[in-house]
């Protein structure tokens, strides 16, 4: 017998007899979530418009999100030790927590998760986000509308409690002040790892040495937290491990991102996007299912390249925004359909090579380090070196300086970062003010104009340097 | 009180000295409220500390349109409007601002005026936990701050210089102290708005000329019978409580409350231990400043405030609990959504939770919602 979401499921890369294999399991997650025939609708339309589905690559992508959501929402019902971590987060330590014990834990970043499959996929994050703001996180504040997921994600019953939690402290307060939050009412214990963002303006590439001491430190401890907690030993093997069995996902997406870069633009960054956040938001279906998902669409991109076909018109202008919304792909196909080749994100773009070898002996302090020459961790200088980087090296047109209005340490250098990147890398910025993760006041609609006027600008410019 | 006046016009006349010093070759170091910052290494160093405490202005708030979004903390924005203002006198005249970075917030304040103004910024980061790692992070700070002040005004901070100037800090901070336990139970001798006042008046004042001023207060307030009032007790908390933003204490006055404690993160001087005059003086800083300092909500987690909250609540006394924040500071937001629950279960005591933006328009609804949290605990009382 059908079920009301086969449709869907096979849009998304789903096969019959899968979805016979996993119906228990679909059933018990749907439910929870609250989704029924009448969002499956919703949702089909909803990914066709907004997905690349003719693409095998793009349907695999999905379904690893979709797949990863069953795994986080029946977690603990499968009896997995449940560790959270942040977002944005230093890459690593949640896949060597994973590699340790691959079968018995379930490590992701959760409100990533749900971004991606109810926001990408069911247009259906509102029910949660109002839950969030009922329940800890009002709106008007300017609070982080992606821990407000996470809250109304715990209070609804979606993300299960976890056994440990780990935030960016080293980034931002508002991560860790809500784990606190959810600590006092959850119980769950929180790992807070520190640091200290205090550079001067333009004092990147140099960082103190006590900064990657620290911060390395911190990284450290977390894996003792593990250890206590979840009676899981992060050993070296494990992070050597970890790194190994990531390289291939990491060397998927780098190729992929390259890909991108192609004229005409072969793929819109809405599913460079779903292929980059696997990393972020995941270290199950990431792993294990991701890299094949984009060897097959680079396959396919490559295709497209060989036959000139493209999602925006040759010659259109290439941009880098900072990310493309974690939750509602309409935004970045708004900027597509101005005619702006959103060709690379800050996420996306190739991290500066490391300078010398390190003389850093433990895993903490190597990562710790890597994270300071990159820029990001570093300072909002650094950040806004990132973009001027990435401009020169990729010979971008513009800049999209969508910052996070509720994400402070992107609010704290809102206009900087724009002066700063627009007279450094010399091409024209739009600075838009967005929330990546709730498009419910910053919709595609809401920043069509200024875009639009902003592709323009870019157009003219680029004929008037071909006279 | 006539020692109140005495202090007004040493404030009155305390740029004309600022300057004058400035004149004479002495160097003049500001820098951000938030109790990180040892003022001993400034006075050692043989310059001045300014503490940029001032706040509570809209029209110096809308200045930073041009610098950054809305959304951060108020009174960091408007520390940014005065330094951009370029005609602000206390920015204006200092050599150096030292900013201990402890959130994002003030973080703004410091890549704003670094890249935006010519003033001099030397920023260094304050942790936000407890623990060896973090003790050794933010010695490693204010070693550089030392190193940093030596360069600046050319003079070793030596230990004998380093131990006098923690004999004059330690004296303010004892007598602060003394006087705002008169408050503990019965009559108040000492209004918050006088309370305050001083504090606000410590950030700016000659060290001696307040110690001296603290030292007669206490002699007169010590001497001095109060009456009782009757008026309900309140524990006045939150973010930052800048000089010149009154509005919350004027209306609690007015409502007929009593504020007879304060707990800020920024605004009021942490008074309540003092750093050890012996062994290694730059270690006992930090363990003053950082280790035995009650953090603010930027801290993760947030337990030993709160738990200080609490004990203030019963040590003074308390009839209720104003949580008065800035717009934008998430972490006192994201606090206060919590902490009634246990000041309730804690203490039996409810608490009113106030936002400003430093904006005129808020005082209609801000003296509403002050004056009915004011009569419930008078009801409450009576009932």
């Amino acid at each position: 017998m059908a079920n009301y979401y086969d449709e869907l499921l096979k849009i998304c890369g789903f096969e019959d007899g899968e979805i016979k294999k996993e119906k228990l399991r679909i059933d018990k997650t749907f439910e929870r979530l609250e989704l029924g025939p009448e969002d499956m609708k919703t949702a089909e339309e909803w990914v066709r418009q907004n997905h690349d589905v003719e693409l095998a690559g793009v349907r695999k992508l999905l379904r690893a999100w979709l797949k990863e959501l069953l795994d986080m929402v029946l977690a603990k019902d499968e009896g997995k030790k449940i560790i959270y971590y942040g977002f944005p987060t230093i890459q690593g330590p949640g896949m060597a927590i994973k590699a340790a014990a691959p079968e018995e834990l379930y490590v992701a970043c959760p409100d990533v998760v749900l971004c991606h499959t109810l926001g990408q996929i069911f247009n259906k994050l509102t029910p949660v986000l109002e839950a969030g703001e009922e329940n800890g996180l009002p709106p008007g504040h300017g609070l982080c509308t992606l821990q407000t997921i996470r809250v109304g994600g715990l209070a609804k019953g979606i993300i299960p409690v976890p056994d440990l939690v780990t935030g960016s402290s080293y980034y931002c307060d508002m991560g860790s002040k809500t784990d606190e939050l959810l600590h006092e009412k959850y119980g769950h214990r929180a790992v807070y790892v520190d640091g200290s963002m205090d550079s001067r303006w333009g004092e990147y590439p140099e960082y103190l040495p006590q900064r990657v001491e620290f911060l390395g430190g911190q990284l450290n401890k977390l894996f003792e937290a593990v250890r206590e907690v979840v009676g899981v030993e992060v050993t070296s093997a494990a992070w050597d491990k970890a790194m190994s069995i990531s390289r291939h996902l990491f060397h998927s997406i780098g190729q992929l991102t390259q890909l991108a870069m192609a004229d005409p633009m072969p793929i819109s960054s809405v599913e460079v996007g779903l292929a980059l956040q696997l990393s972020a938001g995941s270290t199950g279906k990431a792993i294990t299912e991701g890299p094949e998902a984009i060897d097959i669409l680079c396959q396919e991109v490559k295709q497209r390249i060989d036959r000139g076909i493209g999602v925006v018109e040759k010659g259109a202008p290439r941009v880098i925004d900072f990310a493309a919304s974690f939750s509602d792909p309409s935004i970045t196909h708004m900027m597509e359909n101005a005619g702006l080749a959103v060709a690379a994100t800050l996420l996306s773009a190739p991290p500066p090579k490391s300078i010398q070898p390190t003389t850093y002996t433990t895993p903490g302090e190597i990562r710790a380090e890597r994270e300071m020459q990159s820029g990001i961790y570093h300072s909002s200088f650094g950040f806004a070196q990132r973009f001027v980087d990435a401009v020169k090296d990729l010979g971008l047109d513009g800049v999209i300086w969508g910052y996070q209005y509720n994400c402070r340490p992107m609010a704290e250098a809102s206009h900087l970062i724009k002066e700063w990147v627009a007279e450094s890398a010399g091409v024209p910025v739009l600075s838009l003010e967005m929330d990546i993760y709730d498009s419910r006041s910053y919709s595609a609609a809401a920043l069509r104009t200024r875009v639009e006027a902003f592709a323009e600008t870019l157009r003219v410019r680029k004929a008037v340097a071909k006279v | 009180m006539e020692i109140m006046h005495k202090l007004a016009s040493h404030l009155k006349t305390r740029l004309v000295e600022l300057n004058r010093a400035k004149q004479q070759g002495r160097k003049i170091v500001g820098y951000t409220p938030g109790g990180y910052l040892p003022e001993e290494l400034i006075l050692a160093s043989g310059a001045i500390p300014i503490c940029l405490i001032r706040g509570g202005d809209h029209s110096v708030v809308e200045l930073t349109g041009a610098y950054l979004c809305r959304w951060i903390d108020t009174f960091c924005r408007a520390q940014i409007g005065y330094a951009v203002s370029g005609d602000d006198p206390y920015y204006s005249i200092v050599d150096l601002l030292a900013i201990p970075i402890t959130d994002n917030h003030i973080r703004a304040i410091s890549d704003i005026t670094d890249h935006s103004t010519d003033i001099e910024v030397f920023p260094f980061g304050v942790p936000h936990m407890k623990e060896e790692s973090t003790f050794s992070y933010y010695l490693h700070g204010i070693t550089r701050l030392k190193a940093k002040l030596e360069a600046l005004t050319g003079t070793e901070i030596t230990k004998p210089k380093l131990r006098e100037a923690i004999s004059l800090c330690n004296r303010e901070r004892e007598l602060f102290r003394e006087i705002s336990l008169m408050r503990k139970s019965g009559p108040v001798p000492i209004s918050s708005r006088d309370f305050v006042a001083l504090n606000h008046a410590s950030f700016l004042a000659d060290k001696e000329v307040m110690v001296e001023i603290l030292e007669s207060l206490y002699k007169e307030l010590k001497g001095r019978i109060a009456l009782p009032d009757g008026h309900p007790r309140i524990l006045l908390t939150g973010s930052t409580l800048a000089m010149g933003d009154s509005r919350v204490l004027d209306l609690i006055d007015e409502a007929g409350g009593e504020v007879v404690i304060e707990e800020f993160a920024e605004g009021i001087r942490p008074y309540w231990e003092n750093v050890n005059p012996d062994g290694d003086l730059m270690k006992a800083l930090a363990e003053c400043y950082f280790m035995q300092r009650v953090p603010p909500a930027w801290f993760r987690p947030g337990n030993e405030r709160r738990d200080f909250l609490i004990k203030l609540a019963k040590d003074f006394n308390v009839d209720g609990v104003i949580w008065y924040q800035l717009m934008y500071r998430e972490s006192y937001k994201t606090e206060s959504y919590y902490f009634p629950d246990k000041l309730k279960r804690d203490t039996g005591l409810r608490m009113l939770t106030v936002e400003s933006d430093y904006d005129p328009s808020e005082m209609g609804p801000l003296r509403t919602r002050i004056e009915t949290f004011i009569e419930t605990i008078r009801g409450k009382r009576h009932g």
